[in-house]
């Protein structure tokens, strides 16, 4: 007979490694879903991410919209009677999940990481008008939400010109060293 | 003669240098906190002194898809400060500031992170720089400067305190006892004459930067918080960052808009700071109606 239990633990091991966190831990009381402000748009909820880990589901994890949906807010690490740091279980996920090259659960929440941090590749520092625009050339969405990037403009909310920092060489090292020489 | 107040309250601190690391929407979508901030600083007699060649701290999206990414940008910083012998760096944004604090905690724990720092920008993180919130900027004496220094006190203004996800959590980075930080920020802001309401949204995240990915989203739960504060009376909301501030005067879509104030522009109304009407006509919700309706401008 097959065992149909054959759990393939080397993800959660991964992901543990990764974020610092210990799984096993979880009571799987769902504090954390509860209190989580976007688990609305998530397709999987926080507590869930962690048993389809323990059952080895590496691809529908790394695929899932809740990984990327997640802000970071702290919310539900406040409210783990274990402390188990959610968060930064998600960073890991989304780590390996660009790593492995998988197909992303949320593609514009990735297109504005990367554009925001193509800014700080540039200059050091982020020069949000330029960023915005871009951000919103990537996702064909360009009149979306016109209206209030107007009004931040013309309050003089959004700065006109960008600053450099003058070390950039450093910014960029720091990059070669995270991210191997391009 | 509340003028000569203000004057002595002046003169008993002794100009000292602060040095902070703005973080980049200070001068942008912030404006108007950097604006009220730099007023703050002279009433207590102090000189605000930028860290010289500051980076990014990485935000959300750094430690979002690369861990060690996040880590260097910020250590980066922590780096600058220490070659510029900085001891105390003060952080305006809380986002920012709970980056930095992250990197500092991690780069002390862990060497082989600090020797990737190294690798990076040639030198280790030593731990001399002390990490502190801009609010921290007023210990017990300066706040009482500021306290003194009220001639104009904001009677009629009915806030609801909006710390965020991110001013006191998680308590282990931030260091905050969070109780007693927030009940003294309360008396704080009672002190400038803000009657503050008792509400249970205080820490309700706004959405960051799904402002922009998924706006919709963001509309509900902005919509959410303000209703909340409507609904136990509040003719304005209190914010500590930058994000949140602009989240929440910018978004929701059903419930009716609510100005809010930085709490440093709430001291600047209420001691009477030059350039206010400057920088409260840089509001996404202009604030000057409900401002000249109890005659505070």
């Amino acid at each position: 007979m097959v065992s149909i239990m054959q759990v393939d633990r080397s993800f959660i091991r991964e992901v543990e490694e990764r974020s610092g966190q210990r799984f096993g831990a979880c009571f799987h009381c769902m504090a954390c879903s509860g209190g989580c402000p976007v688990s609305d748009i998530m397709d999987y909820l926080p507590n869930q991410i962690v048993r389809m880990m323990q059952l080895g589901l590496r691809k529908e994890v790394l695929e899932s919209r809740a990984i990327w949906v997640c802000v970071g807010c702290y919310s539900c690490v406040s409210q783990c009677p274990n402390r188990i740091h959610i968060p930064y279980m998600m960073d890991a996920l989304r780590e390996l999940a660009l790593e492995e090259g998988v197909k992303i659960g949320e593609p514009d929440i990735w297109t504005f990481h990367r554009e925001f941090l193509k800014q700080v590749d540039k200059r050091g520092r982020v020069y949000e008008l330029e960023f915005m625009a871009r951000y919103k050339l990537s996702t064909m969405s360009l009149f979306s939400d016109m209206g209030s990037g107007m009004k931040m403009l013309l309050n003089g909310r959004l700065e006109l010109f960008p600053h450099t920092v003058k070390k950039l060489h450093e910014v960029r090292k720091i990059r070669e060293v995270c991210y191997g020489k391009k | 003669m509340e003028k000569n107040d203000v004057k002595s309250g002046v003169e008993s601190v002794p100009h000292p240098r602060i040095y902070y690391y703005p973080g980049c929407s200070l001068m942008s979508t912030a404006r108007d906190l950097g604006d009220s901030l730099f007023q703050m600083a002279r009433l207590v007699g102090s000189w605000l002194e930028e860290l010289k060649d500051w980076n990014c701290c990485g935000a959300s999206p750094a430690h979002s898809v690369n861990q060690n990414y996040a880590l260097l940008l910020a250590g980066r910083n922590l780096v600058l400060a220490e070659r510029q012998g900085i001891r105390d760096l003060f952080v305006i944004c809380p986002s920012c500031f709970v980056r930095l604090r992250t990197a500092e905690k991690t780069l002390i724990a862990e060497p082989d992170k600090n020797d990737l720092l190294e690798e990076a920008v040639g030198k280790r993180y030593q731990g001399s720089v002390r990490l502190r919130f801009f609010l921290e900027v007023g210990s017990a004496s300066q706040m009482n400067v500021f306290r003194e220094a009220v001639i104009n006190p904001l009677k009629g203004l009915k806030g609801v305190l909006y710390f965020g996800c991110l001013l006191t959590r998680p308590e282990w980075i931030t260091g905050f006892d969070v109780l007693p930080y927030e009940d003294e920020l309360r008396s704080f802001v009672e002190a400038l004459g803000v009657e503050t309401l008792d509400w249970g949204y205080g820490k309700q995240c706004c959405g960051a930067h799904l402002a922009l990915t998924k706006p919709d989203h963001v509309d509900t739960l902005v919509d959410r918080i303000r209703d909340h504060a409507r609904r136990v009376g509040a003719n304005c909301m209190i914010s500590f960052c930058p994000l949140c501030q602009v989240n929440m005067e910018l978004r929701g879509k059903n419930s009716e808009p609510l100005p809010v104030f930085y709490v440093s522009e709430l001291i600047g109304m209420a001691c009477r700071l030059p350039r206010t009407e400057k920088w409260i006509r840089k509001h996404l919700v202009d604030p000057r109606e409900l401002l000249a309706e109890h005659n505070l401008l």
